[in-house]
């Protein structure tokens, strides 16, 4: 089989010129533009690189008022939040698009999957306002064995965002299902495989790349989102744990990039380079782990047609 | 400053072609004086047919940053001005209208009022924020650990705060509490959660979900933050609600702080719990 070649359209007769002008000069238009974002970082940042040095974000103590940046309690917060979310989405989200793909007739799941993707353009504000509202008590009363303080902590955050990019997640893996060729599905059944053995056998496998691209990209919407992990993360500073792979620290108050980036303080900073400048670090930092996490899923996404 | 203004530049120049035409009047800043501002800029609109934007991005502190970056005509701030506010905008004259007047209230949750918590003193107070004091059971109440929701960096009610604690925010010790914003969140907050202590803005100290307990102060008088307490001056944590204008405010921006300034105005500041201005005294110290 080969796919992947009667797409790319390598053998088309050449464009009209004009055409291919605009497409260039859009596409130039679109890659200046985050050139020249990534350089306004990098030119604000600077005064807090010239002052600390870029070491100076990776510490674990962040204290404007003492000019301490130290960002590590932050990028453990975002990372915690983003690893419960991708646990909790994994399953659940490519459950429901085997489900959507290999099991729905095809009219019901085109019903289905607009739902799905209707649920994903939903503004993160109001997640965050229902997960106010519904979230931070039932945090409070399933991690009560963990004794927090409040209901909004780190795992608040992750289940927030597992809700929040699941329909991201459904939408993608059921694409990537619903792209295994007929032929292959055909070929297991005539081995004599039944319905459950060929999906896991035969469709999942194959759709593997798809699959853990979508997570991916979900993830990468994950990282970014701000309003409403802000609502629920606690926004509590230094909480650097103890001992980095135990499990109670998620059940605490903390604070992620974006929540610090969403909070008043950059309000604060403005007019002291430094304070400034290490918060638009934290935001290049942001930038860097949300593309290349783009980058991975893309890439994954781009390489799931069949080997063979 | 010349790099930092740089930055906004590529936002600047698209919301520049959009907003060049209509001259609407930007208003931001402080939660606290938000609700008494939508309400006269609705006045506005309906008899001049203005165009108003209010907005509570940051607080007092992104009040005076939109108004120094010129994204705002007007800040709003529930504090006084700081010299830090013109070091960081020099070309920026900030002047400062005085429309009101708001006591800062220390409230707890339900639990906590419940459980014998009215009154704490000045020396309590600090030793709960800085984390001496972590049960209430220290302070008369229940036994129960407390949980201080801080207000943001940057908020006119945090400023006023550590003022009152330390003479000068600057002074404050660096404290880890979780964090709230807006007035909304911070109420939300403590009613929601057992144990909770947070600083707010009296007039939402509704004394139903969320308590303002009563301050004992050093010649151990004790007052709770009411009306009557502030305008006489007695409860010792007051703080003004305030316009600012770059210089004094011209066409719809004067329009909005006449209004604030008229029997009109100060009647919303009273309709949403705060104390307009004193007559004697109409500028203010």
């Amino acid at each position: 089989m080969s796919r992947g070649e009667g797409v790319a359209g390598r053998g088309d007769r050449r464009a009209p010129d004009f055409l291919r002008l605009a497409a260039f000069g859009l596409s130039a238009f679109a890659l200046a533009s985050f050139v020249g974002l990534v350089a306004v970082f990098v030119q604000q940042a600077w005064p807090f690189v010239k002052a600390q040095g870029i070491a100076g974000l990776f510490g674990v103590h962040w204290s404007f008022r003492s000019e301490r940046f130290g960002a590590l309690p932050m990028i453990y917060g975002s990372l915690a939040v983003s690893a419960i979310a991708l646990v909790l989405a994994a399953p659940i989200g490519w459950g429901a698009a085997v489900f959507l793909a290999e099991v729905l007739p095809r009219r019901s799941r085109i019903a289905a999957k607009v739902g799905v993707e209707l649920l994903a353009g939903i503004p993160s504000v109001v997640y965050g306002l229902l997960g106010v509202l519904l979230l931070r008590d039932t945090a409070m009363r399933l991690l009560r064995p963990f004794d927090p303080i409040s209901g909004d902590t780190l795992a608040t955050g992750g289940l927030l965002l597992a809700i929040m990019i699941l329909p991201t997640v459904v939408s993608l893996s059921d694409d990537a299902l619903a792209a295994v060729p007929k032929s292959q599905r055909a070929a297991a059944r005539a081995l004599g495989l039944g319905k459950a053995e060929t999906i896991l056998r035969a469709v999942v496998p194959t759709a593997l790349p798809g699959l853990a691209s979508a997570l991916l990209l979900g993830l990468g919407r994950a990282l970014g989102e701000t309003i409403a992990v802000f609502l629920v993360i606690g926004r509590q500073d230094n909480q650097w744990p103890e001992r980095l792979w135990t499990l109670d620290p998620l059940a605490r108050a903390g604070q992620s990039v974006t929540s610090k980036l969403g909070g008043s303080e950059t309000a604060v900073a403005y007019g002291d380079p430094v304070h400034w400048g290490a918060l638009l670090g934290l935001g290049l930092l942001l930038l860097a782990v949300v593309a290349g996490l783009s980058f991975a899923g893309s890439w994954l996404a781009l390489r799931r047609a069949p080997r063979a | 400053m010349l790099h930092t203004r740089l930055g906004l530049l590529l936002i600047a120049a698209f919301a520049a072609t959009s907003a060049a035409t209509a001259q609407p009047l930007r208003i931001n800043g402080s939660t606290t004086v938000n609700p008494v501002v939508v309400d006269a800029a609705e006045f506005l609109r309906s008899e001049k047919k203005a165009t108003i934007f209010v907005d509570t991005q940051g607080g007092s502190a992104g009040g005076i940053a939109a108004l120094g970056e010129g994204r705002a005509e007007i800040a709003m701030i529930s504090r006084e001005l700081e010299p830090d506010d013109s070091k960081k905008f020099p070309n920026v004259h900030f002047l400062a209208t005085r429309i009101g007047i708001d006591a800062l209230a220390l409230v707890v949750s339900k639990d906590v009022w419940n459980g014998g918590v009215r009154v704490l003193s000045r020396a309590q107070v600090q030793e709960i924020y800085e984390g001496k004091i972590t049960n209430w059971n220290a302070v008369g109440g229940p036994d129960r650990r407390i949980v201080f929701f801080n207000k943001e960096p940057g908020r006119g009610t945090w400023e006023s705060f550590a003022k009152w604690l330390y003479g000068d925010p600057k002074k404050a010790p660096d404290v880890s509490h979780p964090e709230v914003g807006a007035n909304e969140e911070g109420r939300n907050k403590v009613a929601s959660t057992p144990g909770a202590i947070s600083q707010l803005s009296a007039a939402w100290a509704d004394q139903k979900t969320v308590f303002g307990v009563a301050i004992r102060r050093g010649d151990g008088k004790v007052v709770s933050p009411t009306l009557a307490s502030i305008a006489d001056g007695s409860y010792p944590i007051t703080r003004p609600l305030q316009v600012v204008t770059d210089g004094p405010p011209k066409g719809l921006a004067k329009e909005m702080v006449d209004l604030l300034l008229s029997p009109r105005g100060q009647a919303l500041l009273e309709k949403h719990g705060y104390l307009k201005n004193p007559e004697k005294d109409p500028k203010g110290k």
